[in-house]
């Protein structure tokens, strides 16, 4: 799995829209959507809002957590907190870049999401806290040699980044010490 | 003359500020929320020096080029002044200081703190302090007698002491205030202040009053007051003189007065009543400057305080000249006004009051001239004069008033200072307003606001514009205008944008129209208003524009620019909109009183057929509020919305009567925040509209989004489920009103949403009169079944008697009688129009399908019996249909009788008048009805005489027709009771059956016209009941042998119904074979003697028609809600 097919799936959350043409209830697969009046929020999801965007159809009304004060307040709190906090949305960065990319190359951000940059850098913010965490926890359950361990709060595309890596080097050192005397491994590890 | 009130300017931060007088008055200097002391040349100083001394500056005070300033860090500092050095710290406290003060000589400094102490200081020698202990709470201003002896405080514990400083003692306490546990809670600052010189007089703000106690004696000796300070005093300052008080209130109000003679002699308002929280003379007296809540700095220039004499003059001089230069403001254009207000004035002024002073020393009488009046309309002047936000505080004020009545300070009672009128006082009127628009003072603004998109207005100084976006970009792309003519109201439709500009001295007032759907290359028209006519409020509806002005005209144009109507309007106009071709409009029918707004409204329907449907009725709107709304709903029933934020919508149903359909207070998170209408759609029920957090308007950004509020009428118990369930049922109804008005007026309708909406209402009816049931309240069971339909009116007669309520189901099926006779007689009418193809229009889609399937039914009829049976079956469904469509259209032809259905109403009121004769008196009207009811049913059934079977039947009922009518009801109720004896077998049977029970049930009202006297000599033996009963009488009459005819069936029911399933089955299935005399009468018992297979075989007909039409679903759904209610 790949960050691309994460964000894939992020897509399918639903986002507020303002859509500026009228349309009758669609049926689809996923379910129904609309009917679309204009000028009156209905709830989409991320993919349909994109294309929507695309083809100046509607305004995405940003999700209520994209506001610079919440996220300020979830950046410290993340910042304070050892273990991880819970995220706003468990897509939040996906939903960050789809959405405040499709504001930057469309040159439109007045109508849209006031402060684009703040909330990036935001965002930015509180994904790299998280990943420090999660890399420091990896390194904390591999030294001490920890059967198994438990994170709360982690998002799928947190996981995915960690995984490679994570199990990668696991096997390796599994394979290592299989090749080893028990009892040395601290020294393998050091090695490795 | 009176003062010159300057206009404000910003100061400092929003927050508590303070202002004085530098010595020799050259300065004035402020202190504020942001920790700054500005030291200004003049109000128009725009580069003020400033100190920086802390990071909040909560107080301060200079003399002797000393400034003390009380800073967040909770000390009590020294600058020099005017170069702002620090000079040291003159004292702390364990918390902030509230306030400061120098006494007259600056030697020492007075200052008061949260932490309960106040404390003084030598200004030279700061160790020598005297700390004052004794308040129990902040202390919330200090104030030093000018001969130093004594000190007086106020604080948050209520009290008002006067200490000794010399001995560090309280002389005197008194509960004066209000208690509260901080400075920032105290609704009041009480800043007390000793006259200067004589000393004679402290100074206390208590309420909207300030009381002067004597020096030494420490007595209350009078109280200055206004009547039109009304709120809480806040601060109090003396001029240098001594003579004279100024005071400074919450609610923004100045007001002088003249000590000696206890006189107001000035008066002023804060330009935008905000809080006033300092208050300094100009050392010559001439001046006040003062400062709010908001940070702003103003002033108050040329006040003559030299002599009484003058003021008092000048005062009168205010008088003479004042009103014409009010009225002339405020009632520019309406001259009847002026005349009630002079005659007004003119008793007023004669009457001579004494002065009801409880000191001696002045009982000058003062005869008082129009002073008070005149004010009076000067201050509802400044209110008038801003939008209906500012209104609001106007009557918050008044709201205000009440409170302070019932105040805790007991002390002096209200001293009349002139005789005033004391009625209730005029409201100043509302002005006129766009609904869907903010104010017009803000400059960006939206100007319109509605379904099809948004008028926007940019107006700073750079350009004035206006942009026009649409909701939906099909209509038209946006629009951007430069706004040269300055543009203050629009509207806007799906064909054109209008605008329109008050006229200048100049320029006349011009109407603008952007019409873009013109399909030439003139796209725009313009016109000039005649000279002196402004245009007040302008609305759109389709193909025309109307304009109200201030000449009392409303003048229609085309859309196209041509001059259409133009007729007078009663009052002057408050606000107006169209929509399709109507046209509401809201006027001012009279003066309001006590903050109510008298309102009148005309509805006017244009178009083809000119009608004023509401004649200048009054509009209801919630205590003390005004229209803050006006529109349509998208399916055109007309709607408001007060500031109260009651939203009302026409009930065309209940003779154009207004009902409160939601209260968008109720769902504001806090008292502050409020909701902006924008739209009202009936279909689905919304309300549309903008939230704003702490205010009545939105900003035009960031772009506000529009929520969605649900509709709930205001009935009682709506916690309950009966009130639920009664408020869904009457919103329903409400809300489909506007059907038949659609469908009376010509337009389409949304005949699915109407089905559905019907088929809500009697599912809702079927709940409540479940409850009923359960409730035992079995006369509301009936009042409820009054409502519903035919077709539901048996699933209620099942599940009555189903709960064994034989007495209710008896009445019940009279009722089902009674409506089944109503729709047979309406039935020819509904025939005869599918006939001749003329569609009424609010005929529903149902008949005109069921004329489909009837022809697509002739090319069957040769096809095998069983063919003809499922035929029949689908026949009497489509008739039931028919008949439910007759029965629902009824109710709403009565509102709206269109010419259109004039021949229809005759019979439909002798079937609506039926119900309640033959309830009342009995068989004999309604079997006078009864041959009638079979000749039309016989034409009907001739005029579908395609089908063979139906001829037999029409003959065989004339001859039954003569048949006693009395048993009737009873043998109805046992047809139900054996209907539901039949159906108990898997749930899947259950359903078919049910239907095919209700499809019996219906022959007697249904096509084959038997009447009912007839149907029982048909049913009997079909159901197996009579087989049982034949052979059971005995049993019966053996054990019960008093029992009367009918009580043995009663019985007899009773035992049958304990048989179990099976049994009932073979009762069933002996009687359809069993009794071969009454199958030639019936084609359907011919189809039972086939054997117990073709029930099964009806049953899947059932469900093969009931596939075919759709409107089976409500009553099969019902009937598994009757079901499983059991």
């Amino acid at each position: 799995m790949d960050a691309s097919e994460v964000e894939f799936l992020a897509e399918k959350e639903t986002v507020k829209i303002i859509p500026n043409f009228s349309l009758d209830k669609i049926y689809l697969i996923g379910g129904d959507l609309g009917p679309f009046n204009p000028g009156l929020p209905v709830d989409v999801p991320v993919w349909l809002a994109l294309n929507l965007k695309q083809r100046q159809k509607c305004r995405i009304v940003p999700p209520a957590w994209m506001d610079v004060d919440k996220l300020e307040e979830m950046r410290d709190l993340e910042r304070k907190e050892d273990t991880f906090t819970p995220v706003p949305s468990p897509y939040y960065m996906e939903l960050t870049k789809l959405l405040l990319n499709l504001v930057m190359c469309l040159c439109s951000a007045s109508d849209n999401i006031p402060k684009a940059d703040e909330i990036r850098t935001l965002v930015k913010d509180i994904w790299d806290t998280r990943i420090a965490k999660l890399r420091l926890s990896a390194d904390s359950f591999i030294s001490q040699l920890e059967a198994h361990a438990k994170l709360d709060n982690l998002t799928l595309m947190e996981i995915n980044t960690i995984r490679v890596f994570l199990l990668d080097s696991l096997n390796c050192l599994y394979k290592l010490r299989s090749n080893q005397h028990p009892g040395s491994s601290k020294g393998q590890f050091a090695d490795f | 003359m009176p003062c010159e009130r300057k206009p404000m300017r910003y100061g400092h931060s929003e927050g508590h500020t303070e202002v004085c007088f530098d010595d020799s008055g050259k300065f004035i200097v402020t202190c504020g929320n942001d920790g700054d002391v500005r030291i200004w040349e003049g109000l128009d100083d725009d580069d003020p020096k400033f100190i920086t001394v802390g990071e909040k500056a909560y107080s301060l005070a200079l003399k002797n080029n000393k400034l003390v300033t009380a800073s967040s860090n909770n000390t009590v500092q020294i600058h020099t002044f005017p170069d702002g050095d620090p000079d040291g710290i003159l004292t702390r406290f364990t918390t902030n200081a509230t306030h400061v003060t120098f006494n007259s000589s600056g030697s020492r400094v007075a200052a008061g703190s949260s932490d309960f102490m106040v404390k003084v200081v030598e200004v030279s020698d700061s160790s020598q302090q005297k700390t004052l202990r004794g308040h129990e709470a902040p202390v919330l201003s200090v104030t030093f007698d000018p001969k130093d002896d004594f000190l007086a405080s106020a604080s948050c514990d209520g009290n008002v002491v006067v200490w000794n400083i010399k001995e560090q003692s309280q002389l005197i306490s008194w509960p004066l205030l209000q208690k509260t546990n901080d400075v920032s809670n105290a609704k009041s600052l009480c800043r007390l202040a000793w006259q200067p010189g004589t000393a004679k007089f402290l100074a206390v703000p208590v309420e909207s009053k300030v009381q002067l106690y004597e020096r030494e004696s420490w007595d209350h000796v009078s109280t200055l007051s206004d009547d039109l300070l009304t709120q809480l005093v806040n601060v109090v300052a003396w001029s240098p003189c001594g003579q004279f008080l100024a005071a400074g209130s919450v609610g923004g109000s100045l007001n002088v007065w003249d000590v000696s003679s206890k006189l107001c002699v000035e008066r002023q308002k804060h330009e935008k009543g905000f809080t006033v929280c300092g208050l300094a003379w100009h050392p010559s007296g001439s001046q006040i400057a003062y400062t709010d809540t908001e940070g702003c700095l103003g002033l108050l220039d040329g006040l003559r305080t030299s002599t009484s004499n003058s003021t008092n003059t000048a005062s009168k001089q205010a008088a003479v000249t004042k009103p014409a230069k009010d009225y002339d403001a405020l009632f520019d254009d309406d001259d009847d006004d002026r005349v009630m207000d002079e005659g007004q004035s003119d008793t007023n002024s004669p009457v001579k009051k004494p002065i009801a002073g409880d000191d001696d020393d002045d009982d000058d009488d003062f005869l008082m001239p129009a002073t008070g009046r005149v004010r009076s309309r000067a201050i509802l002047d400044d209110e008038n004069s801003l939008d209906t936000g500012s209104l609001k505080l106007g009557q918050e004020k008044f709201g205000d008033d009440g409170d302070t009545g019932s105040g805790v300070v007991p002390a002096a009672p209200l001293v009349p200072l002139r005789p005033a009128y004391e009625g209730p006082m005029p409201t100043p009127p509302q002005k006129a307003f766009q609904p869907g628009s903010t104010p017009a003072h803000l400059t960006h603004r939206f100007m319109m606001w509605n379904s099809v998109g948004i008028v926007r207005d940019y107006n700073d100084e750079q350009d004035n514009a206006i942009d026009v976006e649409f909701h939906d970009t099909a209509v038209h792309h946006a629009m951007h205008l430069t706004n040269t003519l300055g543009h203050t109201m629009a509207d806007l439709s799906q064909e054109a944008v209008l605008l329109a500009c008050p006229g200048t001295d100049e320029l006349a007032s011009k109407l603008q129209c952007l019409h873009f759907s013109s399909w030439d290359t003139n796209k725009e028209w313009m016109v000039d208003l005649p000279q002196g006519e402004d245009v007040r409020a302008l609305c759109l509806g389709q193909g025309w524009a109307a304009v109200a002005t201030s000449a009392l005209m409303i003048r229609v144009f085309s859309i196209g620019g041509v001059q259409r109507e133009i007729f007078s309007l009663p009052g002057n106009v408050v606000c107006m909109v169209a929509h399709g071709e109507q046209l509401l409009i809201v006027y001012h029918r009279a003066p309001g009183f006590d903050g109510e707004q008298a309102l009148g409204v005309q509805l006017l329907q244009f178009g083809p057929r000119k009608s004023q449907l509401i004649h200048g009725e009054p509009l209801p709107l919630s205590h003390r509020s005004y229209l803050s709304w006006l529109g349509f709903t998208a399916e055109g029933t007309p709607c408001y919305v007060d500031s109260e934020g009651v939203v009302r919508m026409l009930n065309r149903s209940v003779g154009n009567t207004w009902t409160p359909v939601c209260n968008t207070r109720e769902t504001c998170k806090s008292k502050s925040d409020s909701y902006w209408v924008v739209g009202i759609h009936e279909n689905p029920q919304q309300l549309r509209c903008i939230p704003c957090k702490g205010s009545r308007y939105p900003p035009t950004l960031p772009r506000p989004a529009v929520a969605i509020l649900p509709f709930k009428l205001p009935l009682c118990q709506t916690s309950t489920e009966k009130g639920q369930m009664e408020e869904q049922y009457c919103r329903s109804l409400l809300f489909s009103n506007h059907f038949s008005f659609l469908s009376s007026s010509g337009y389409e309708i949304d005949e699915e949403a109407q089905s559905q909406s019907q088929k809500d209402q009697q599912e809702l009816l079927m709940k409540m009169f479940a409850l009923s049931c359960k409730l035992e309240r079995e006369f509301r069971c009936v009042e409820l079944a009054e409502l519903m339909t035919q077709k539901v009116v048996t699933l209620a007669i099942r599940y009555a008697s189903r709960s064994r309520r034989m007495a209710l189901a008896q009445r019940l099926s009279e009722i089902a009688l009674e409506k089944s006779n109503q729709i047979q007689e309406a039935e020819p009418e509904e025939e005869e129009e599918d006939y001749s193809s003329v569609r009424r229009p609010s005929g529903s889609g149902q008949s005109e399908a069921a004329q489909g399937r009837h022809s697509s039914r002739r090319y069957q009829e040769e096809e095998q019996e069983e063919e003809q049976r499922e035929e029949e079956e689908g026949r009497e469904m489509e008739t039931d249909e028919a008949s439910e469509t007759k029965k629902r259209v009824n109710p709403f032809a009565k509102e709206a009788v269109s010419p259109v259905k004039t021949n229809l109403t005759p019979i439909t009121k002798g079937g609506r008048a039926n119900p309640f004769k033959v309830l009342g008196s009995g068989k004999p009207s309604s079997a006078s009805g009864q041959p009638r009811v079979t000749n039309i049913l016989d034409n009907m059934t001739t005029s579908r005489k395609s089908f063979p079977l139906s001829g037999p039947a029409g003959k065989q009922n004339k001859n039954t027709v003569l048949k006693p009518l009395a048993p009737r009801p009873k043998t109805k109720t046992q047809s139900t009771l054996l209907q539901m004896s039949g159906t108990k077998a898997s749930n899947k049977k259950t359903q078919q059956n049910t239907q095919l029970a209700a499809d019996r049930q219906k022959q007697p009202e249904a096509p084959t016209p038997a009447s009912p006297a007839d149907n029982t000599e048909n049913k009997r033996p079909k159901t197996g009941f009579q087989f049982w009963l034949e052979e059971n009488r005995k049993s019966i009459t053996a054990d019960n042998p008093d029992l009367e005819e009918t009580d043995v069936i009663k019985e007899a029911m009773g035992r049958f119904r304990t048989l179990s399933a099976e049994d009932r089955l073979s009762w069933t299935e002996r009687a359809k074979t069993g009794d071969p005399a009454d199958l030639k009468k019936r084609k359907r018992a011919e189809g039972g003697a086939e054997g117990a297979e073709t029930e099964k075989g009806q049953a899947e007909a059932d469900e093969n028609s009931a596939k075919k039409k759709k409107s089976l679903d409500p009553s099969s759904k019902l009937s598994a809600f009757a079901f499983n209610k059991n």
